[in-house]
């Protein structure tokens, strides 16, 4: 479960100041299927990262699961995100000179995790999504549908309970974005919270409910069926 | 993060830009290289000069002279012909004490020679010198307490003079002219050692008084002399200058005494801050390495902010980000380190080889060198690494 309230994030100081998000309250809860809309620098992204603990509020609070992460240290908000968040970029954000399995293997070196156990869970997602035949190949010799498998194998194999995903169909064509929309809709399945930014009203629409952002602010919101 | 990990993800991040990475070794791996070489080179030359200076003296052996520092000169009446033996009878430290009085240059001639003189240094002294100055006779004998008294007009060569007056020919017995005044060879020194040789030094041994009648003057310039043992040689010092004070105490001079140790001491200081200095020219050349090692490494954050933002949002965290940058900083100057010691050490040993010097690369050395460039990895990652940690990985993440 995640709270938040009146979180807001400004960057520039004094007259200069922007208000990216605009005290933004909120409940996400677990399992949910989230996505969010709204044209560029309606505070999505930034929404996205303050999420993911990728970056810190100017003021407001964000509770996981009840517990305050405003106050956390670097390192803490670190082990936090790993545990808790996968993510997902829309240009994949795969490191181009591992093999794909390494990819995938990187969050778990982070983790301390052992090598065999690391290979066999690194193994058995990337045969979920798809790719288990590939696990030696550089990205560059995927197409992009394919990596962008590769990244949600690796948003998923630390075991987090929820899934953030950056325009995860930006750079697919729509048959690749469907591929990609239908793991998340089984993952979704699988009981993982996911919260999807994107522009497109069509993907938009496989997420329960949709939040409409607009200048840092969150306008509208919509329950899909 | 576990070690080996570490250690393969930095392997990997610097094969992926290995030209860099191996431009930046060589930069490190000339300044290593440079400064072991240059202290080896140094220690073996060091060496060297004090295993032949050894043998221009017994270790137990002692000169007395006056204080030179300052500015005093032996005069006449400084030493006189019997302080040598008192001495020796006085102090039972004191096995041998020759005095010594010289000349900087004379001539030697054959008789009837019409070539042109051969110049030499006049060393007048008694029998005990032999002992003191470590001279052993190829042919013939030294001077003998007989010839002291007698002022005879002998004189012992050292091989290099005898060879070129006499060639091979038996020198002993002929006549030569010191200074236009005539004296029979009564011995042949061994040859000295290649140093002192090429050095051109050339030594010829009359006995005292028979010196002081060529060279027209009393003065007597220093005392040598050899203690019993080691245990004594300070007691034998002491008690020489002990003696010389009660015999001279009207003189003005001071004396002093100063050990053949104290002198090669000396000498091995000389070597030893000559190699410093040199040693501290090629630090400067490691240093411009470990620039580089900065330089490459800030280049290498730049470059990879994004990839840093998107590790962080993989859960690594500050320390995993520093260990990884420092660990490729310290990589690059190991590496570095390695081949800049093979290459050091094998310039140490050529010209060890060609210089007949013995090879002197000691495990202290290549340690010293190790650590140096690990150290210089460290002190010039630390920067760019904590920078790179201390990015917020949302802005890394944003960066194109």
């Amino acid at each position: 479960m995640i709270s938040i309230l009146e979180l807001t994030k400004t960057y520039g100081v004094g007259g200069a100041a922007v208000s990216a998000l605009d005290h933004l309250t909120l409940e996400i809860r677990d399992g949910e299927f989230l996505s969010i809309m709204g044209p560029s620098g309606s505070g999505k992204s930034t929404f996205l990262s303050l999420l993911g603990l990728l970056d810190r509020p100017s003021s407001g609070q964000y509770l996981i699961d009840g517990r305050d992460t405003v106050s956390l240290s670097d390192d803490e908000l670190a082990s936090l995100r790993a545990q808790k968040f996968g993510f997902v970029f829309q240009a994949y954000n795969l490191m181009p000179r591992y093999r794909i399995i390494r990819n995938v293997e990187l969050p778990l070196i982070y983790a301390g995790v052992e090598r065999r156990e690391r290979a066999n869970r690194a193994e058995d997602l990337l045969r979920m999504v798809g790719l288990g035949h590939r696990l030696s190949h550089k990205p560059t010799e995927l197409s992009g549908g394919e990596q962008q498998r590769v990244a949600i194998a690796r948003a998923l194999v630390n075991g987090p309970a929820v899934i953030l995903a950056d325009e995860p169909t930006g750079n697919l064509d729509s048959k690749s974005g469907q591929e990609i929309m239908g793991i998340f809709q089984q993952l979704h399945q699988d009981g993982k919270t996911i919260v999807l930014v994107t522009h497109e009203p069509k993907i938009a629409r496989y997420a329960g409910r949709t939040l409409h952002f607009l200048d840092g602010s969150l306008v509208r919101e919509e329950i899909n069926t | 993060m576990k070690l080996d990990d570490l250690v393969q993800l930095v392997g990997d991040n610097l094969f992926a830009h290995r030209l860099r990475a191996l431009l930046t070794v060589l930069g490190i791996t000339i300044g290593i290289a440079a400064v072991i070489a240059v202290v080896a080179i140094g220690q073996g030359s060091q060496a060297v000069i004090l295993s032949e200076l050894e043998t221009l003296g017994n270790s137990n052996s002692f000169q007395v002279t006056v204080d030179t520092s300052q500015g005093e000169a032996p005069t006449v009446d400084t030493f006189n012909l019997e302080d040598a033996n008192l001495i020796k009878e006085l102090s039972p430290a004191v096995l041998e004490m020759a005095p010594i009085s010289f000349s900087s240059m004379v001539d030697l001639r054959l008789p009837q020679s019409l070539e042109k003189p051969l110049m030499s240094q006049l060393v007048g002294t008694t029998p005990d010198y032999a002992s003191s100055a470590n001279l052993t006779l190829q042919n013939g004998r030294f001077l003998s307490t007989a010839d002291v008294s007698a002022h005879a007009r002998v004189v012992v060569l050292d091989a290099d003079l005898a060879k070129t007056m006499f060639g091979d020919s038996d020198p002993i017995g002929r006549q030569i002219f010191i200074q236009d005044n005539p004296a029979t060879v009564i011995g042949v020194l061994q040859q000295q050692t290649s140093l002192l040789g090429a050095m051109n030094l050339h030594y010829t041994y009359v006995p005292i008084t028979f010196a002081q009648d060529i060279l027209n003057s009393r003065v007597i310039y220093e005392l040598s002399g050899v203690a019993v043992s080691k245990d004594v040689l300070p007691q034998a010092m002491a008690d020489s200058i002990k003696i010389l004070n009660n015999r001279h105490f009207a003189s003005t001079v001071h004396y002093t005494a100063q050990s053949m140790e104290e002198s090669l001491g000396a000498v091995s200081n000389v070597t030893s801050v000559i190699t410093m200095v040199i040693g501290a020219v090629a630090a400067i050349a490691l240093l411009v390495g470990g620039v580089g090692v900065m330089n490459i490494m800030l280049v290498a954050v730049t470059e990879r902010t994004r990839e840093i933002g998107l590790l962080k949002a993989l859960g690594a965290r500050r320390r995993d980000i520093l260990q990884q940058f420092l660990g490729e900083a310290v990589a690059l100057c190991l590496v570095g380190g390695f081949f800049g010691v093979v290459l050091g050490a094998g310039g140490a040993l050529i010209v060890a080889f060609f210089a007949h010097w013995p090879p002197l690369i000691s495990g202290w050395t290549i340690l010293l060198a190790f650590g140096f460039s690990a150290t210089v990895g460290l002190f010039f990652g630390i920067y760019p690494a904590s920078r790179a940690a201390a990015l917020s990985p949302a802005e890394a993440l944003r960066t194109l």
